[in-house]
């Protein structure tokens, strides 16, 4: 490296220091001081604060209601980003043909995502209800116990979830159709590419990108979903709708232990951590192949 | 009495604005409080008056969220910190013990003698006593009571049942000869949340058992306490009561009584002024009775819940809150609280015999009785803990993926876990 290099590179340095020092007091910090209360036991209301090690984290792999929320928040995940990636995508490229009525289309799709989560929760519960609720009707007038059966409540979670995010995925990948140039749609027809052959080897491997990133952001964000089952079922019936984040929620703000909620909401931000990086490798190989 | 304690007041605020610079500034204290909705919220009126009366005092009131997690969520964030931004809060009764022991209440017994707590509701009152200390004083009142289709009683020549079993025949009774399918018998809160756990208390004490005992033994009875929650699953699977109430609250249940489709209904006292609107269905035809207990068991009682009124340990102007805290839980608070037609019941006795009271809820000298006989959640800081661990079994008994042994076994181990390093 050149005395050149070495400068440019202090100052470079020097200017990214603000964003740094930001980063680090916003999110390293308090990441650290997380981890940190994790290894306590910690009860303000009593006066409790003290070290005891790995002491929750052992707890949590033998707690049955830990391993129910990781499996509920893993099969609310799952699911629900399936979901609504086919019919995100569906909806999409059937906004590409569409002629009319395509501006309604669209404001009435973001009406949904811009809606409140918990006013969309809201809506659902009326939904839901067994004897009022329009779902019941719709389906002929049946007394689905939506919320009440440990059956149901998790798959009407699902579809409130899908409901309301599947157009954020419809949207971002509506924008990536727009600037698919018509010639390449011309060269494929010319060849003689048929419907089916033309949306499997042109639409959706130029869409591919956009979907990973769809899928990225989709499953964070269901990892660590909280309002609908907060405000819908509380976590109910049975815990069959209890995700890790209402979990730790209870043991931090309700139980007021601090110590074992901080050890959840580490074990919620591994996870995360170890999507968001399976993701984030994907991409940068998505980069190097384009 | 009263005005030493004003004039103490006087001198201390004075006091107080003597050691400041600019001298003469008023305190402002800040209430914070869930808001009573509509254009018949006395609490403006009443904050005026007080200020009337306190020259120099101002109060500002500041409004809370609705629901009862975020309430607490908010207190607890906000108690912990250093910098009081509230002075007076108006708290669930079950966080007085868990506030108090957290060291974030003003211990309010240098002002507020016992006999100041004998005119409230003894439920109530024991609501505000912790480890021998007065800690908040009670400001409205909660009580569990059946609800029942007093028509449809009188039709079949029925009387309120005394007990569970009794309610169950009478249900079945009046369904065979009413046959009108979306008629249910008996409608509660089965939700995984706080209802659900005081719906069990109720079946536990009418079953003679307790989730806590005298000597903080968690569940010192689970045959007699899964005795009660079996009854409770099997109101579900007999029919008697709808699948519904698994995911049931206070104002979803109420909505099915009050549209007419169910005979009888556990819930609070606000529903009562709801069921005589003008525009109810139910209107003039419902009853209320004492929760009925269950043969072989105890009389049947109502569990009680309400807000308090207490003070932020770190307020800067503490005699100022302490007495806004008791003007508003005072004789006159109380009464233009009970005296607007809002569906709050007031915590001080004579109350349910005041002719203004009277005529804005004309169904308040029945509640009266219930509200004496009423029983309060176990009284310990501990309470919420005791509470959110227990919910997920509680439900899933209710629902029936485990059976009340399994789901009791499991509750009590965890139970003790987490107790264990507190005591």
């Amino acid at each position: 490296m050149t005395a050149r290099e070495r400068a440019d590179r202090r100052t470079g340095l020097l200017f990214v220091a603000p964003a740094l020092l930001a980063l680090a007091t916003l999110t390293v910090y308090p990441g650290l001081w997380v981890l940190w209360l994790s290894l306590q036991e910690r009860i303000p209301i009593f006066g409790i604060a003290h070290f005891v090690g790995v002491r929750h984290f052992a707890f949590l792999a033998v707690d049955a209601r830990f391993w129910n929320a990781t499996r509920v928040t893993l099969v609310f995940t799952g699911v629900s980003v399936a979901l609504e990636l086919a019919l995100g995508l569906a909806v999409a490229l059937a906004l590409q043909r569409q002629r009319a009525g395509r501006r309604l289309a669209l404001s009435l799709l973001l009406l949904a995502w811009a809606l409140p989560s918990v006013v969309t929760a809201k809506l659902f519960e009326w939904l839901y209800h067994p004897s009022a609720g329009l779902v019941n009707v719709v389906l002929g007038g049946h007394a689905f116990n939506w919320l009440g059966d440990p059956r149901l409540a998790l798959p009407g979670l699902i579809a409130a979830d899908v409901w309301r995010t599947m157009p954020f995925v419809a949207l971002l990948c509506y924008a990536r159709l727009l600037t698919i140039p018509p010639e390449v749609y011309e060269a494929a027809r010319v060849d003689g590419a048929g419907r089916t052959a033309t949306l499997a080897w042109i639409t959706l491997p130029l869409l591919r990108s956009i979907l990973l990133v769809a899928l990225l952001f989709r499953t964070l964000d269901a990892l660590r979903a909280f309002d609908l089952m907060f405000v819908l079922t509380g976590g109910g019936p049975a815990g069959t709708t209890e995700t890790l984040t209402v979990y730790a929620y209870r043991s931090l703000f309700q139980t007021l232990q601090l110590g074992f909620g901080a050890a959840i909401g580490c074990v919620i931000f591994a996870l995360v951590m170890l999507v968001a990086w399976g993701y984030l490798r994907a991409l940068r190989g998505e980069g190097a192949a384009a | 009495m009263r005005r030493a304690a004003w004039l103490l007041a006087a001198l201390a605020l004075a006091a107080g604005c003597a050691e400041r610079p600019r001298g003469a500034e008023p305190a402002t204290i800040v209430f914070k409080h869930a808001k009573i909705l509509g254009p018949l919220d006395p609490i403006p009126g009443l904050l005026r008056e007080f200020e009337r009366r306190n020259p120099g005092v101002r109060v500002r009131s500041e409004a809370l969220t609705w629901t009862s997690d975020e309430q607490h969520q908010f207190y607890v964030i906000n108690l912990d910190g250093a910098t009081p931004t509230f002075d007076v809060l108006l708290l669930d009764l079950i966080w007085v013990p868990e506030f108090a022991q957290a060291g974030w209440l003003l211990d309010l017994s240098p002002w507020v003698t016992r006999d100041e707590l004998a005119p409230h509701f003894p439920a109530a009152a024991a609501a505000s006593v912790w480890n021998d200390r007065v800690w908040g004083l009670p400001w409205n009142m909660n009580v569990g009571v059946l609800y029942h289709r007093a028509d449809l009683l009188r039709k079949y020549g029925l009387a309120p049942p005394r007990t569970w079993e009794e309610l169950v025949e009478q249900a079945q009774r009046i369904r065979a000869g009413e046959r009108d399918p979306r008629l249910e018998g008996v409608v509660w809160q089965g939700k995984q949340y706080e209802g659900l756990v005081v719906n069990v208390l109720e079946h536990f004490w009418a079953n003679s058992t307790a989730l806590l005992d005298e000597h903080d033994r968690v569940l010192p009875e689970p045959d007699r306490a899964a005795a009660a929650l079996a009854f409770m699953r099997g109101l579900i699977e007999r029919g008697v009561s709808p699948a519904m109430v698994t995911a049931g609250d206070e104002e979803g249940t109420r909505r099915v009584f009050g549209d007419g489709r169910a005979i009888f209904l556990r819930s609070w006292p606000y529903a009562m002024d709801l069921f005589e609107a003008a525009d109810s269905p139910v209107r003039g035809r419902v009853g209320i009775a004492r929760l009925p207990g269950h043969a072989g068991g105890a009389a049947g009682v109502g569990a009680t819940g309400g807000f308090h009124l207490a003070v932020n340990r770190r307020t800067r102007h503490a005699e100022a809150a302490v007495a806004l805290v008791r003007f508003l839980a005072g004789a006159e608070g109380q009464r233009a609280i009970a005296e607007a037609a809002v569906a709050l019941y007031p915590t001080r006795v004579d109350l349910y015999r005041d002719p203004a009271a009277i005529r804005a809820h004309p169904h308040m000298p029945r509640f009266h009785a219930l509200a004496l006989g009423g029983r309060p959640r176990p009284v310990t800081p501990y309470y919420l803990m005791l509470s959110t661990t227990v919910q997920p079994e509680f439900s899933a008994a209710v629902v029936g993926v485990k059976t009340p042994e399994q789901a009791l076994d499991y509750a009590k181990r965890r139970l003790e876990y987490m107790l264990s390093g507190l005591r």
